[in-house]
């Protein structure tokens, strides 16, 4: 059960960083009028489009990875402290806390994304979509990371 | 008007409360995964076997005060309201980061 969880976590992981570098790198490098290139179609997307879906997708993969949590305290964390590995521990401490603040940004994440979009409110979006790319970003990548020092299933 | 101005006290806010709870241990409820069992607030003394987790209760206590703080901005005087910045909704969790990787700078160095 918790190797399908598991599972389940990391596509759901993948579908929002997806969507969330799609929606990211449009309104930070918006692609160029005229410019069909693969760079510039990538960043070529309707980003308002993107925002609830992330939303939700942030929603279902901290839910998955707060029931995954409990079998990571009891049997990874203790394997990484018995080879002394703190660097490990410590990237995922802050993969706990950075998807703990990613939580609150939400509501405002959420917010500044409802259509119509705000002109006004651009820097405060670029912020915000920023601020959940570098999350999303830093916890796919330890995630991964992680699961490659304790393997799979063990 | 006002349930932007209770996002932007809500994503502010809640990032701040997180690191003081987690800093100082306030979590509103505690888990002992061994044990399957929760307990209010953080227990002096271990309640059961295993070690405990705090994670979920520091969560519920930010969130608790964010949300308390979000509904006392719907009754401030809209003159205030309007002085309210929305940069701090991404300002404030980005102060709270470099503020975690000071806290937990120990793990990749020695202090």
């Amino acid at each position: 059960m918790i190797t399908v969880l598991l599972i389940v976590h990391g596509l759901l992981a993948v579908f929002m960083l997806g969507a969330l570098t799609h929606q990211t790198l449009s309104v930070w490098w918006p692609a160029p009028a005229g410019h069909q290139s693969f760079f510039a179609s990538f960043r070529a997307v309707r980003a308002g489009s993107y925002a609830n879906t992330i939303v939700i997708l942030y929603l279902l993969t901290a839910t998955a990875g707060a029931i995954l949590y409990p079998s990571y305290r009891l049997g990874i964390r203790v394997v990484l402290e018995d080879l002394r590995l703190n660097a490990a521990n410590g990237i995922f401490e802050l993969k706990e806390h950075f998807v703990a603040v990613g939580l609150g940004v939400l509501p405002a994440y959420w917010l500044f994304w409802r259509q119509p979009l705000s002109a006004g409110y651009a820097g405060t979006r670029k912020g915000l979509t920023a601020i959940l790319a570098v999350i999303v970003w830093w916890s796919f990548l330890v995630g991964h990371i992680l699961n490659n020092i304790r393997g799979f299933g063990v | 008007m006002r349930r932007a101005r209770a996002c932007i006290v809500f994503s502010s806010t809640y990032a701040v409360l997180y690191v003081a709870a987690m800093y100082y241990n306030l979590a509103l409820f505690t888990y002992y995964p061994a044990a399957k069992q929760f307990y209010p607030l953080v227990p002096a003394t271990p309640q059961a076997r295993g070690p405990a987790m705090f994670w979920y209760g520091w969560i519920a206590t930010a969130a608790l005060g964010a949300l308390a703080l979000s509904v006392l901005s719907l009754v401030v005087p809209a003159r205030w309201a309007m002085r309210l910045w929305p940069g701090w909704s991404w300002l404030a969790p980005i102060a709270v980061f470099l503020t975690l990787i000071i806290i937990l700078r120990g793990w990749f160095i020695r202090v």
